[in-house]
């Protein structure tokens, strides 16, 4: 949260408090664990209630590139980002196509990891390491840009008199600790308070924000005046982007590992129902204020450029903490949201890591007779190796990362179709399924490092998506209907 | 040894049909097709933006609208067409 906010001792000892609260929330979390299992460190017993089940799934859905990212991105092209509430939403619609079947086979055969599904469904031990590699680079890529986001909100509240660098040492270790007490449980139960908290910093915002350039309808006007094209309509190609969004994130976010492990820890079907019922409305709560926060920037503090855009919701808070005293502690209300976000999306990320290596490569590769207690036990130690070499990482990159650390999206989507497809189509077999992986790697990879990341206005990673999906389709229409079932 | 989940199962009983799913009734996606096409602003002048409506623009505020109707259909999916058998509180 760089440029523009500082807090006083009193702000930051209760921010303080607020962090090692969660390590508290982490003990109690590991006084509540049944067992040794994965089961239980993985998933928290597969017995997630509505109300922490709704609230992980948001804090952890809403990440800190929703607070920074969209309201610089909306700053940049005014309502054109309207986009964003649409794409949100669509992760939803996107568990609707397989979220019912994928939760009843994955409570018939205990599974704990996506890469169970996949070796269960594919019974192919090549096919289920690639997926799950891929998983774990878009999954690293993701806690990177969460971590190098709490180093430059550190740096920010303490006016620089802290580094990036030790913000980062001291939120990821904060993180890890809590995660490796309890693993899902420590984790989902920080969830709710960050849920909670993360609720509240926006609703402070819509409140406060827009009030920065007299009411939402005065920004809306002044905007109109300035820059005419950012409140009108985008264009026929954007409205193809709108689409290729769409399918990024809808057929994308839905299938992000913590996501798919949080359908597997739900306590019933109808607790599942009931929370994705309530999901399908955060985005109005969540995405569309970053929006409206993003356009009165556009308006209050024009002319940021670059990096500086992304800094545009810490300059309006700052320009709120000057008005009186009760801004400020808004503002410190919002900071705690912002490190909520952050932290609650990295933790789920690294503990799916966790998951995804033990159970995927170390037990079904390494060492398949290992015991329950053995292999929670190297879970935790993933996890503590994982967080030390991306904190490196984030610590030596700079704000313009090789472009091979921001790919995830690109590469995870061409796992949807083992999903999407696998689950309905019985004669989806192993060698299409993986070929129209590579195939979809190869086409959305290529277009992106040959630094052509849009094709008449669709993402490349859709792009590669499309070309998947063309080889799954192919593979099962060549098929004989006499050969159906799987290999 | 492979570990007893990654051991190949039976997959074909896993294709059995549940009771009901969204994915199997055109009525849920054609319906999301007509909210989608009235959420994404391709029908109206490039670059209109109309009066403001709860202070955004016009286009704004139907596809926050249809945002809204969206969400409203997506619960009567889930609770209308989305049956398990498996509909017991199952612990651990």
């Amino acid at each position: 949260m760089s440029g523009g906010v500082s807090f006083g001792s009193g702000a930051l000892v209760v921010v303080g408090l607020y962090l090692l609260s969660m390590i508290g929330i982490g003990w109690l979390g590991r006084r509540h664990r049944k067992d040794d299992s994965l089961s239980d460190f993985y998933l928290a017993g597969r017995a997630m209630g509505f109300g922490v089940l709704f609230l992980t799934l948001y804090a952890t859905q809403y990440s800190g590139n929703t607070l920074f990212g969209y309201t610089g991105r909306s700053y940049h092209i005014g309502f054109a980002w309207t986009v964003s509430i649409l794409f949100m939403f669509s992760i939803i619609v996107g568990y609707l196509l397989f979220a019912p079947r994928l939760v009843r086979v994955a409570r018939s055969h205990a599974f704990i990891t996506p890469g169970d599904y996949i070796q269960h469904r594919f019974t192919s031990r090549g096919l289920t390491l690639l997926a799950t590699v891929l998983m774990i680079y878009a999954l690293g890529n993701y806690t990177l840009a969460q971590l190098k986001a709490m180093g430059a909100a550190v740096e920010g509240i303490t006016d620089g008199a802290v580094p990036s660098a030790y913000g980062i040492v001291a939120l990821a270790i904060i993180m890890v600790i809590y995660e490796t007490l309890g693993g899902m449980r420590s984790v989902a139960w920080t969830d709710v308070i960050q849920g909670v908290v993360l609720l509240v910093g926006f609703s402070i915002l819509l409140f406060v924000i827009p009030g920065l350039g007299g009411g939402l309808g005065s920004v809306v006007e002044k905007l109109s005046k300035m820059e005419p094209k950012m409140s009108g309509v985008p264009s026929l190609e954007t409205c193809n982007t709108w689409i290729s969004y769409i399918f990024l994130l809808g057929c994308g976010a839905a299938i992000y590992p913590q996501a798919i492990q949080r359908l597997y820890a739900a306590r019933s079907v109808p607790v599942l129902k009931r929370s994705l019922s309530v999901m399908a409305f955060m985005p109005l709560t969540t995405t569309f204020i970053a929006l409206l926060c993003g356009v009165t920037g556009a308006v209050v503090l024009p002319g940021l450029e670059g990096v500086e855009s992304d800094q545009v919701l810490a300059r309006l808070c700052a320009l709120v903490m000057s008005t009186s005293v009760l801004g400020y502690w808004l503002v410190v209300v919002v900071f705690a949201a912002a490190l909520a976000a952050l932290m609650s999306t990295a933790d789920s990320a690294l503990l799916s890591i966790s998951s995804m290596f033990t159970r995927d490569i170390y037990q079904a590769h390494l060492r398949p007779q290992s015991s329950q207690a053995e292999l929670t036990l190297v879970g935790k130690v993933v996890s503590w190796v994982v967080v030390v070499v991306l904190v490196a990482i984030a610590i030596v990159t700079d704000k313009t990362l090789v472009r091979l650390l921001e790919l995830k999206f690109e590469v995870l989507i061409q796992i949807v179709p083992c999903f999407f497809l696998g689950l309905y189509w019985k004669r989806l077999s192993t060698a299409v399924v993986t070929t129209g992986m590579l195939v979809g790697l190869v086409v959305g990879l290529g277009f992106t490092l040959a630094g052509q990341t849009r094709v008449l206005g669709f993402h490349a990673g859709v792009v590669g998506l499309f070309a998947n999906f063309g080889v799954c389709a192919l593979g099962v229409w060549l098929r004989p209907v006499a050969e159906g079932g799987n290999r | 040894m492979v570990p007893p989940s990654h051991r190949s199962a039976q997959p074909s009983s896993d294709f059995e049909e549940l009771p009901s799913e969204p994915r199997r009734h055109p009525i849920v996606w054609v319906v999301y097709a007509v909210l989608y096409a009235l959420a994404i602003p391709w029908y109206w002048p490039d670059g209109y933006r109309g009066p403001l409506v709860l202070g955004l623009p016009t286009w704004v505020a139907v596809t926050a609208g249809s945002v809204v109707l969206l969400g409203i259909w997506t619960c009567f999916v889930i609770r209308r067409y989305w049956q398990d058998e498996f509909q017991d509180e199952v612990g651990p």
